[in-house]
């Protein structure tokens, strides 16, 4: 590690998003001491400070800092505003949740803007340490967040699980670090990329150290089959929790993941590295598919659908190129906005947390309460990867990507699950429209859930159908992240 | 650029975005609102007609908006001979749907109304689409309002029947997705510039053993829209289970999108593919004629029986496809609009005496035709248009296809030939077992006749059977050269081996190639011929 001990000019600014998040949680944490009185307030002051650090990106200079392992650039950018928009969706809909709950206070959201940060550390690093400390910071504030129900059992026991299995994970990933580091002298992606072109450079260490680390980033993926927390950690956390845990953490991995795999490729490519991440893809997408099937509690149907998204996400990363890496940003933004519109619909039905929250809870609600009936089926069809909308787009610029670099053989996989998939999408709506229950569902729904669920519907729409900005942002983004 | 098809395109969907606005409640706003709106539609559709030139075979009106500009993805909409009645089938099906469904259609009117106007908007879209992935995104738009319009107002096993079109649909649709995905790559890698416009496509030339694979995608992504037996078994789940209204969409106008993507990409796309594979598809069409034919010959529901009846009926569009000969190929696009009316017709017959007795079995009915003189006269002509009988449409599109077929392979003609006599066995055997005999029901005594709605509703359909009964150059006419050009084009891929075919030149698609020049030079003659029943 080549730690400069000057700071380069403009550290400060280059950071401006990372303290304005780090900072405000910690204004949140006193103001929940000292003036418990305004905590009706939180969720809007956060929502704005949420704005505000997306706006301060605009400003903040691209660039290298801290000798070289914090990179700034279009790509880290989009990926910040994608980890921003989900922390926001997902603020909007806990407040509604929380004041439900009676579960109000500050550390919530203070945790909610840390976990963030540590996203973005993650998205910038391009150190392997870096990474592993936004993911620490990461992974506490999900322990924390999993586990926010304190009077709900399921949510301790969530949180207890989400925290064994996550230190098995952080182990894994900073012992295959360490032998990155016995293998080359460097955790710094550049030095591994150097490293790697060199002849013969491929050793059985190293691909030790691959599998520890992409089992470790696994976990933190859902992807199968390291998949198994995934259902009981969603099922248990606060809904709002789980809408958001499904979505950022799984895009900030992807990018980190995408630049390593990027440094590497000569190795990959001598190690059949890819190989083995086909083999991860192809695991999620029939288990997460076909194992969604059978589930009728929603929360768990969503956590095996997105068992099956990362799969899909996954095919893209088998060939590193500048559209792969647009793939994944576009589909990490589509994702969010439909997944979290999904799991936002589910944080309104008004039940108690320890009880499942199943089909049966949605039965009619497509013409009782039509606006949130539509919405939880246009997340469902976009999900299902239906046009026109977003999630139509995403996937097919995945397997457009998937063609394009020659693996077809994977798309038909991932086509053919996606007929698996349209069946239990389907089911949703089934339940929506075509089955009556007599009553109708308890929704309760304030102005910031139907505010949050009402931008996912926009954005799920607007990218459906007017893409191409979208695309050229992204693409040139990823040319930022290759270096091209 | 002038934006008429634009026009009729998005009419409905604004109509449906207006009625959203609209409270619940008043059923009769609704009703009569997609009514209006589906009616403006039609009439722009005949502003189209009026300015369709005769005798150009390229597509006209064409509009070309940038819409994801770095794939070569064009919003591009355009009509030719082939799609024009489609388009106008379409737009005359929806009103006459709205309207008959003003009174059997008493739950979640607006919901109806919406979804009917949304699925309009991806019929027409399919049909007028230039662009491979807007195609794509206008035939995957259709599924959901269907899904719905079975699920939500269908019988009692909707659920069943619902799930069961979506899947069997959308199973094909996605594997033609990734079909369409490599096409756009091996034409990439021909010219460099991506492209999704049908006419580049048209360039490109594919390896063989490519071409088949993906001839496989897409046929069968059409096949089991059309249905081609064996993959027919969604159907009649379909029809039984949707109401009244969405048996006659599905029947009018989803089915042929499947015979058209066939005319429209299939052919000219994998040339070489078809001639070869020709044969098995209209051995596969032949079997649907016959099985459909004897399955409905021993239905007693009613529903049933018509449902089967296109299966049998679709076989023939499809037959006259892969004869590949001009006569036979405009007698399938005329029996597509042919059995758009007259299967049309007879749904919303069969939903007119199910909501007065709430059955279709036919042993329920019986000497219907004296307590409903006016139903009678229009069941009767819907089911000879429908039997083939001279002077109604049904002949005419018929009769094209068995005379084209009969000189690409006098077997298959022969056999689907009998399909004909079979489909006046069980068409007649209806009537007699509906319409004529003693009353045997005292319910049936009392049957009231035709509502005025379900009249109006009706008659242009009756009116166009006979239309094309006697006139049918009026349809032919602006689709000859159309055809004309695309068979043109299917011969020109399959004969060029130098460029089509890689390896080795595969004997079988140069002897077909061999045989064509003659059937094509002298198919203007064989357009006359065929026209003489103009």
């Amino acid at each position: 590690m080549t730690l400069n001990p000057l700071l380069e000019p403009g550290w400060l600014g280059a950071i401006l998003p990372e303290i304005l998040l780090a900072g405000f949680g910690i204004v949140l944490i006193l103001l929940d001491a000292f003036l418990p009185r305004l905590r009706g307030l939180f969720a809007p002051l956060t929502v704005i400070v949420l704005v505000v650090t997306g706006m301060s990106e605009l400003v903040v200079p691209g660039g290298s800092y801290f000798g070289g392992t914090y990179q700034i650039s279009a790509i880290t950018r989009l990926f910040d505003f994608t980890f921003l928009l989900a922390a926001l969706l997902a603020v909007m809909f806990a407040r509604d949740y929380l004041q439900r709950e009676r579960l109000e206070g500050g550390e919530f959201y203070a945790l909610l803007l840390w976990g963030t940060m540590g996203m973005m550390m993650m998205a910038k690093g391009l150190d392997l340490l870096i990474v592993v400390l936004g993911l620490e910071l990461l992974s506490i504030c999900i322990f924390v967040l999993v586990g926010y129900h304190r009077r709900a059992l399921i949510s301790n026991e969530a949180s207890l699980k989400y925290f064994l299995m996550g230190a098995f994970a952080t182990g894994f990933i900073l012992y295959g670090i360490a032998l990155f580091y016995g293998a080359t002298g460097s955790t710094h992606v550049a030095d591994l990329a150097a490293y790697a072109q060199r002849e013969g450079a491929l050793t059985p260490m190293l691909t030790i150290a691959f599998v520890m680390l992409i089992g470790g980033l696994g976990f933190k993926l859902a992807l199968a089959p390291f998949h198994a927390w995934a259902p009981d950690v969603y099922q248990g956390a606060p809904t709002p929790v789980a809408a958001w845990l499904s979505v950022a953490p799984k895009a900030a991995t992807l990018i980190a993941l995408a630049r390593l795999l990027d440094a590497v490729v000569p190795l990959s490519e001598a190690g059949n590295w890819t190989g083995i991440l086909a083999f991860l893809a192809i695991a999620s997408m029939v288990i997460g598919n076909f194992v969604a099937i059978a589930q009728r509690d929603l929360k768990r149907l969503l956590a095996y659908s997105g068992i099956a998204h990362v799969g899909y996400m996954m095919i893209a990363l088998l060939t590193i190129r500048p559209d792969s890496i647009a793939a994944i940003a576009i589909y990490a933004i589509v994702y969010a906005f439909m997944n979290i519109g999904a799991f936002g619909v589910v944080s309104l039905l008004a039940k108690n947390q320890n009880d499942p929250q199943t089909l049966d809870d949605i039965a009619g609600l497509g013409f009782r309460r039509p606006y949130y009936g539509l919405a939880l089926a246009i997340c469902m069809f976009s999900l299902a990867g239906l046009p026109p909308t977003a999630g139509f787009i995403a996937k097919f610029y995945i397997f457009k990507v998937a063609v394009d670099s020659g693996h077809v053989g994977i798309a038909l996989i991932g086509i053919l699950t996606s007929i698996v998939s349209v069946y239990y999408y389907l089911r949703v709506v089934y339940f929506l429209y075509m089955k009556d229950s007599g009553t109708a569902p308890a929704i309760h729904a304030g102005p910031f859930a139907t505010g949050a669920l009402a931008i996912s519907m926009a954005g799920i729409m607007v990218i459906g159908l007017f893409p191409t900005p979208l695309f050229d942002t992204a693409l040139e983004a990823a040319l930022s992240l290759l270096g091209r | 650029m002038d934006n008429l098809l634009s026009t009729i395109l998005w009419l409905p969907l604004v109509g449906a975005v207006i009625l959203v606005a609209v409270p619940r409640g008043r059923d009769e706003v609704f009703k009569t609102g997609g009514l209006l709106v589906s009616l403006a539609t039609f009439l722009v559709s005949l502003v189209m007609l009026g300015r369709f030139r005769e005798g150009e075979a390229g597509f006209q009106l064409v509009e070309t908006r940038p819409w994801i500009p770095s794939w070569g993805i064009n919003y591009s909409l355009g009509v030719d001979g082939i799609s024009l009645w489609l388009v106008l089938l379409t737009t005359l099906l929806t009103p006459v749907v709205l309207l008959a469904s003003r009174t059997s259609i008493t739950k979640y009117v607006k919901e109806y109304v919406i979804a009917m106007l949304v699925l309009e908007l991806g019929m027409i879209g399919t049909f007028l689409a230039l662009d491979l992935l807007v195609f794509y995104i206008f035939f995957e738009l259709m599924l959901l309002p269907m899904y719905l319009i079975i699920g939500v107002w269908g019988g009692a096993n909707r659920v069943y029947a619902a799930i069961k079109f979506f899947l069997f649909t959308i199973a094909g649709s996605l594997l033609m997705l990734l079909a369409i995905i490599y096409l756009v790559f091996l034409q990439y890698q021909e010219t460099g510039i991506p492209s999704f416009a049908i006419s580049d496509l048209y360039a490109i030339s594919i390896p063989f053993n490519v071409q088949a694979m993906l001839f496989f995608a897409f046929a069968l992504a059409f096949a089991i829209k059309v249905p081609l037996f064996p993959l027919h078994t969604w159907l009649p789940d379909a029809h039984v289970e949707a109401p009244t209204g969405g048996s006659i969409i599905l029947a009018g106008v989803l089915l042929k999108i499947g015979t058209y993507g066939f005319i429209r990409f299939v052919l000219p796309f994998f040339p070489e593919a078809t001639a070869r594979y020709a044969p098995w598809l209209a051995t596969l069409a032949v079997i649907g004629i016959i099985y459909g034919a004897l399955v409905a010959w021993v239905q007693a529901d009613l529903k049933k029986l018509v449902a089967y009846s296109s299966v049998s009926h679709l076989g023939f569009c499809v037959l006259g496809i892969f004869a590949l000969d001009q006569a036979a190929m405009e007698g399938s696009i005329l029996q597509m609009i042919n059995h758009g009316l007259s299967t049309g017709a007879l749904f919303l017959l069969v939903g007119v005496i199910y909501e007065r007795r709430h059955t279709r079995l036919m042993e329920d009915f019986g000497g219907l035709a004296k307590s409903m003189p006016l139903f009678a006269t229009i069941f009767v002509i819907a089911t000879l248009s429908s039997a083939g009988l001279p002077g109604l449409n049904g002949f005419v599109g018929e009769f094209l296809i068995l005379a084209g077929s009969f000189r690409w392979s006098p077997l298959f003609a022969t056999i689907a030939a009998t399909g004909v006599i079979l489909a006046a066995l069980y068409l007649l055997l209806m009537l007699q077992k509906v319409l004529f005999g003693p009353i045997t029901r005292e319910e049936n005594r009392t049957v009231r006749d035709m509502r005025w709605h379900e009249l109006v509703a009706v008659l242009p359909l009756v009116i166009l059977m006979f239309w094309i009964g006697f006139f049918p150059g009026t349809f032919l006419r602006k689709m000859t050269p159309s055809v004309q050009q695309l068979l043109t084009s299917v011969q020109a891929g399959r004969s060029a081996p130098g460029t089509h075919l890689v390896d080795g030149i595969d004997p079988h698609a140069r002897r077909v190639a061999h045989l064509e020049p003659d059937r094509l030079r002298d198919a203007p003659t064989k357009a006359e011929t065929g026209g003489g029943t103009r």
